[in-house]
């Protein structure tokens, strides 16, 4: 084909593309447009034909793909079949497991308050027990503390009283 | 399992879920694999998509209405297919800098049928489907896949609009953009 630009190149394609009247009026008269649209026709025939040539296959190949096809079928069925039976496993699933997750703060709290309550409580009879110990010491425990005082060899004077009594428990 | 689908099945698709599945890809599949081979050019992801078109269309019967015909409306889920497959294709950055995509080459040129042409004859066709090739090979995909429907398919326009959802009016303004190209490479021969 030339490199010239035929002057009345868009009437051409017009032509090809859809029935226009004016165009194909035109092109059937003017003879470089006539000489264009064979050669552009011819060219789109050869190509067409080519193509199909090119994607035709032995009866073989069709067999295979339809048998793909098919099997891909029945995959895609099973799997649908089988999240129909496990949607309503799943639903039950998650339900309970919306009804756990409600249960757990109900619970929770007391669980938590319990040892907190229970550890003030040791807490404070720690704390009276050792003001106990050191605002004075039991009757019972005063020969105890005597003994410590003397390994100490602390005697304080108040004490003595308590020694002397001590004595006479002796005797 | 042919009872069940046909239940939830409108009148159309009825029609068609009577007759065998099988069947309709036996009639189609060689339509629909030549125009996803030729939009694409990789024959693996042509066979691919092919099967894959085939159990959109046996899952999606339901919304078959039966207003075009059912050729026409596989041609619009293979095209739908063809277009998701072009738009990871150019996501794919890692594919295409490894040199892993598909070899590009239109093995159409090699396959003019000779008939009782001279060797001549034959090496001139040739040159001028290599030349159509290589401009339908510069069109977006819109544009190819109307171009190919129209020229290898030899379909209609209003049948292209169907199948590639367009208008009729931006089917012929695909096919004059697509003409000036391939006539614009046929000049420079």
């Amino acid at each position: 084909m030339n490199n010239e630009q035929n002057a009345h190149d868009p009437l051409v394609e017009r032509v090809l593309v859809s029935f226009d009247l004016a165009a194909e009026h035109h092109v059937a008269h003017c003879e470089p447009c006539q000489a264009e649209r064979e050669k552009l026709e011819e060219a789109l025939r050869q190509f067409g034909a080519a193509n199909r040539e090119y994607s035709m296959r032995p009866e073989s190949f069709w067999e295979q793909q339809a048998a793909r096809i098919r099997a891909n079928r029945h995959r895609s069925h099973s799997r649908a079949r089988s999240v129909a039976v496990l949607a309503p496993a799943l639903g039950a699933l998650l339900f309970a497991g919306i009804l756990l997750v409600h249960r757990a703060p109900q619970v929770k709290p007391e669980a938590q308050a319990l040892p907190t309550v229970q550890a003030d409580s040791d807490h404070e009879l720690l704390l009276a027990v050792e003001r106990a110990v050191e605002s004075d010491t039991p009757q019972a425990l005063a020969p105890v503390t005597l003994i410590v005082d003397e390994s100490d060899g602390n005697f304080p004077l108040e004490k003595t009283s308590s020694k002397k009594e001590m004595q006479s428990h002796a005797n | 399992m042919e009872n069940a689908l046909t239940s939830t099945l409108g009148t159309a698709a009825q029609k068609i879920a009577a007759e065998d599945f099988d069947g309709i890809v036996r009639r189609h599949q060689r339509r629909v694999h030549r125009f996803l081979l030729m939009l694409l050019r990789d024959p693996e992801e042509a066979d691919n998509l092919t099967q894959e078109c085939f159990l959109r269309a046996y899952q999606n019967l339901s919304s078959f209405r039966g207003e075009s015909s059912l050729e026409t409306w596989l041609l619009r889920i293979a095209a739908n297919l063809a277009r998701d497959h072009a738009r990871n294709r150019k996501a794919s950055f890692w594919k295409r800098l490894l040199g892993l995509d598909g070899d590009e080459d239109d093995g159409a040129v090699e396959h003019l049928p000779s008939g009782q042409a001279s060797p001549e004859q034959i090496l001139l066709a040739r040159e001028d489907v290599r030349a159509v090739c290589e401009a339908a090979g510069q069109l977006s995909q819109q544009q190819r896949a109307v171009f190919l429907l129209r020229f290898v398919e030899e379909m209609e326009l209003n049948e292209i609009a169907t199948a590639l959802d367009l208008q009729v009016g931006s089917v012929k303004t695909h096919l004059f953009r697509a003409l000036q190209g391939v006539r614009s490479k046929l000049r420079n021969l």
